[in-house]
């Protein structure tokens, strides 16, 4: 049947072909001049793959008796990162209160988005960098950057969280009377409690490899391990301390799993 | 006791939808307002006690003390002191649903207490055993501790009248308490509700003229944004069909459909 309509399919997909290939030529392009002004350099490439093997021979077995110096170090990653993260977490509840339009009022509500959005924005180690011309090297300047560096990702997913909150389960509470804490007490945090703690343990999980960046920065703990046997050219014991981190890692990143999993059971009520 | 005098409301493009209501609940009453769709029925509710301030007209409230209080300018502390002793019911019941039923009953009483020990939910035993003797009057004893998330609809407006009950109000309100309850559960609400409005007014909006022809003892009825009528509790069928039209035909098939056998 023939219908009034005044375009024809071939038309239509020209037109996408064509949008296509020009998003995608545009894209190789882009990187080929990226390329040529990083200097890729494909023969340095060739030439460096035996080395690199080489270097990897370098790395194994690894220095077993470094476990027991490391052990320590270690622990003190998790400090840091448990630290920060309780510290950066009861920050962010206040920022997070103030970021919620349902709690807050507009003004304030937009200028925490506002700062919220901003320490985003700034890396960790641009935090930790400037903290440790003030404070000096060690954990300390650590934990206070990434207990910093929470205050971002945190406050903006906790006041997602209150944002979503029924306003009439708020309200009625409003109708007894309540003053406004109070509604904070009884109508906000048991609502959003799983959903805090869900996105606090998944942060550590995220403080846990981050402790280890900023470790090698001078923040102390394994990361500090890994880059000192790097400098030292002891690279048996830079093999320990790379598995000692895979397996914090990989624990965190666990535990936190099972823990956010019994939470999003839980939020569910 | 609350007196309404002539409220308007006008939404902010300026339509409005209250167009001059007045009435005046005294001792032992249960209104029922009824309405179709649209009435302002929701909006009248909310007025009373404060949550939505008219646009002019005024809403007076006398508390237990005999003191006069009008809502419609009243703010903060004043305004908080009144709210204290109006006690409201919602259609969705408006729990904190990760809260324990007795929890949600205790809530009724944060506006007397310290507010630092509210803060910390540091009740006594005293105020949980008061608590739980009006979930025992409501037969819902058992689930105290259960959060109210996962307890039904019907027990939950029992949790919501408790902590209406607990808070000790002179006049309760109540939203479309039944509109989300079956026809059985709908009932025995209003069977809760009879008997306690000998103690305190009530006053609640409804969509079962059956039910509010049976258990209220004045019926109020709104319709475009004022009171079209205002008397006992008997309306005719004509009266109905005048106050719904089209409406009424599908509020009968719904509660055909649903009526007890």
């Amino acid at each position: 049947m023939k219908q009034n309509v005044s375009w024809t399919y071939s038309s239509y997909r020209r037109k996408q072909t064509l949008r296509n290939w020009t998003v995608m030529l545009a894209t190789f392009f882009c990187a080929y001049w990226a390329g040529i002004s990083c200097k890729v350099d494909l023969d340095a490439l060739r030439a460096g793959i035996p080395k690199g093997i080489e270097f990897i021979s370098y790395l194994f077995p690894p220095d077993w008796t470094a476990f027991a110096d490391m052990a320590m170090p270690a622990l003190e990653t998790i400090l840091l990162a448990f630290l920060a993260t309780v510290l950066g977490a009861f920050l962010s509840l206040f920022f997070g209160l103030a970021a919620s339009s349902n709690i807050a009022p507009r003004w304030l509500r937009n200028l925490s988005r506002f700062l919220l959005a901003t320490e985003r924005s700034l890396p960790e180690i641009v935090i930790l960098l400037l903290l440790i011309s003030a404070l000096g090297l060690g954990p300390f300047p650590g934990v206070i950057a990434m207990a910093f560096g929470c205050i971002g990702m945190l406050g903006r997913l906790f006041s997602d969280a209150i944002e979503e909150i029924n306003p009439a389960t708020l309200e009625s509470i409003e109708s007894v009377g309540a003053r406004k804490l109070q509604v904070i007490a009884y109508g906000v945090l048991p609502q959003v409690l799983p959903s805090l703690l869900s996105n606090t343990i998944f942060r550590f999980e995220v403080n846990i490899r981050l402790s280890v960046l900023l470790g090698a920065v001078g923040a102390g703990g394994i990361g500090f391990q890994l880059y000192y046997s790097f400098q030292t050219l002891q690279y048996q014991r830079a093999t320990t301390a790379i598995l000692i981190t895979l397996l914090l890692v990989f624990l965190s990143e666990r535990l936190s799993n099972s823990i956010r999993k019994k939470l999003s059971q839980e939020a569910k009520l | 006791m609350i007196e309404v005098r002539q409220i308007t409301k006008s939404t902010k493009e300026g339509v409005p939808i209250l167009k001059g209501i007045s009435f005046t609940i005294t001792k032992g009453e249960f209104v029922g307002i009824l309405g179709p769709s649209g009435a302002g029925k929701t909006l009248t509710m909310r007025c009373l006690n404060g949550l939505t301030r008219p646009t002019s007209g005024e809403v007076l409230f006398t508390d237990h003390q005999n003191n006069l209080v009008n809502l419609t300018h009243a703010k903060g502390r004043e305004l908080r002191k009144a709210r204290r002793q109006i006690g409201v019911i919602f259609q969705g019941f408006n729990l904190v649903k990760r809260l324990s039923a007795i929890d949600n009953v205790m809530i009724g009483q944060l506006g007397r207490i310290n507010l630092l020990r509210s803060l910390f939910y540091g009740f006594t035993d005293d105020e949980a055993m008061r608590a739980l003797a009006v979930l025992e009057h409501l037969k819902i004893a058992h689930l105290a501790q259960r959060p109210v998330g996962s307890l039904s609809g019907g027990e939950q407006q029992r949790v919501a009248i408790a902590r209406a009950i607990y808070q000790q109000p002179s006049v309760m309100l109540a939203d479309e308490p039944i509109a989300n309850l079956d026809p059985t559960n709908a009932r025995k609400i209003m069977q809760i509700l009879k008997p306690l409005a000998e103690q305190m007014p009530i006053i609640g909006v409804f969509h079962q003229p059956d039910l509010v022809m049976e258990f209220c003892t004045r019926i109020i009825a709104l319709k475009d944004g004022v009171v079209v009528r205002d008397g006992d509790n008997k309306m005719t069928r004509s009266e109905l069909i005048d106050l719904y039209g089209a409406e009424l035909s599908e509020i009968e098939a719904s509660q055909r459909i649903l009526q007890p056998v």
